[in-house]
């Protein structure tokens, strides 16, 4: 018997949605399953046994599964190979509903799954979340044109969401230089034209051409469409940079997230940076409207999502649930809490950093691997 | 040719017995093979496996990790690696 697979999009969909029971069986390394794995509200049941263990040990590692038989069993690994070779030892052992993830780790890791926001006054508004990395990009079509607001390297998905929906991509909004992640603006700009906007905080020594961003500036579409007002709140980073669109979304990048705040030492200048983010929160997070909707560039964890799974709050929902963090009244503190709950980030950040700069080439191979892996961009050490 | 000494003074001796040449093989061939060619060997010899798979890299100090076999050196040339791997269970 042939072992089945599954994509990446309908383990997504068994992952958010729930409603179908299964164990996943990642057979990749302690060490790589340790450093990145799969993640959602609904998987209940998951279990890493190395497929080294099955070649050395089939018996001994079929007995640790602990699944009854008729139950159904998802395989991850690193390609196809490893999950083929210890899906056919379960169909072997009895195991009926066995299937192996296509193209292995890498398709959840690229993996964008498009939800829509609001559709309201001409214009349609979509996060793009990023489940592998934890991430959010943001689209918003009016008419025929559309915006992206801080894409991952997999442009084509970009492309092929705004043809689908009539448009073609115009802008790509960079929140800030993003340290952990590949930004697909560049390729977006090859291969539409597209212009990039970014705050000269983060990108003067970028290498390519871009739009540099104004605090208080208005963008908006070729045929009006709702405005999308730039705020320059740095911290995170100092170019960080907020769009208001409609006045009633904030993309917020990685300044403010449902849970915690963006790390304002992931540039090597914690005490300044921490500086720079309090003085955000308190001149401009402060005066923004409670009934605002804060569309973050990250989650910690599927707790922040609502419940159609759209990672989504209201600014006064988050200044409460953040009150630890929003409630520090003096700088001083504010530093010692960043300071109290730093953490060493990825090696792999400075060289990301560089290529969304467009100061360091590498190749596609080169990109996935160093794109790959949850992010840690926000203070709270909740990791750790 | 890039060469890394591994292991300790002991398994400087790296006359490998039996070659397996696992070039264009894809995960999990090349565990699969040497975990069945250690076994044709004498516990205190080596084997060399030469590979082209990038997933060897990791995987095959995992698999020596895992079953208490000694990778004693490595030695790297374009994409090819060879394993220089002393059974000691």
């Amino acid at each position: 018997m042939e072992v089945q697979s599954y994509r990446a999009e309908e383990l997504f969909d068994w992952v958010t949605q729930g409603g179908h029971d299964f164990t996943l069986l990642d057979v990749r390394n302690n060490e790589e399953f340790g450093r990145f794995k799969v993640e959602g509200p609904h998987l209940s049941k998951m279990v890493n046994i190395p497929y080294i263990e099955f070649i050395e040990n089939e018996e001994a590692s079929v007995d640790r599964l602990q699944v009854p038989k008729e139950e159904r069993i998802r395989i991850v690994c690193a390609k196809e190979g490893s999950a083929k070779y210890v899906g056919e030892i379960l169909l072997n052992n009895g195991w009926e509903d066995v299937r192996i993830l296509e193209k292995g780790i890498k398709s959840w890791g690229n993996l964008l799954t498009p939800k829509l926001v609001a559709s309201q006054n001409g214009y349609a508004l979509y996060q793009f979340i990023r489940p592998g990395k934890a991430s959010c990009s943001y689209g918003l079509i009016y008419e025929d044109e559309m915006v992206v607001f801080d894409p991952s390297r997999n442009a084509q998905f970009y492309q092929d969401f705004a043809n689908e929906h009539g448009a073609g991509i115009i802008k790509t909004f960079e929140t800030h230089l993003q340290a952990d992640y590949i930004s697909g603006s560049k390729l977006i700009h090859s291969d539409t034209g597209a212009q990039i906007v970014g705050h000269q905080g983060d990108f003067k020594d970028a290498v390519f051409e871009y739009k540099s961003v104004n605090d208080q500036e208005i963008f908006q579409f070729s045929k009006g469409g709702p405005e999308i007002q730039a705020i320059h709140t740095p911290g995170h980073t100092p170019g960080s940079t907020s769009y208001l669109i409609d006045n009633k979304f904030l993309v917020s990048g990685d300044t403010v997230f449902v849970l915690s705040i963006g790390r304002p030492d992931l540039g090597g200048m914690a005490e300044e940076w921490s500086k720079l983010l309090y003085k955000t929160i308190r001149t401009k997070i402060a005066d923004m409207n409670d009934d605002l909707l804060i569309l973050p560039g990250h989650y910690l964890d599927w707790s922040e999502a609502n419940p159609e799974k759209v990672i989504v709050d209201t600014m006064g929902s988050i200044k409460t649930k953040n009150a630890d963090i929003y409630g520090i009244a003096e700088e001083n503190d504010f530093v010692r809490f960043i300071k109290d709950n730093m953490r060493k980030q990825p090696d792999v950040y400075g060289e990301i950093r560089k290529v969304n700069a467009g100061i360091l080439e590498v190749d596609d191979e080169e990109q996935e691997i160093m794109d790959l892996g949850k992010n840690e961009c926000a203070a709270s050490m909740y990791g750790k | 040719m890039r060469t890394e000494e591994g292991g300790n003074k002991m398994s400087d001796d790296t006359n490998a017995v039996k070659i397996l040449d696992l070039k264009g093989l894809a995960c999990p061939m090349p565990v699969v093979k040497v975990s069945k060619g250690i076994k044709e060997i004498e516990v205190g010899q080596v084997l060399q496996a030469v590979t082209s798979d990038p997933g060897a890299l990791t995987d095959f100090p995992a698999w020596a990790n895992t079953t208490g076999n000694e990778i004693i050196k490595t030695e790297t040339e374009g994409k090819e690696t060879s394993f220089f791997i002393k059974r000691i269970v």
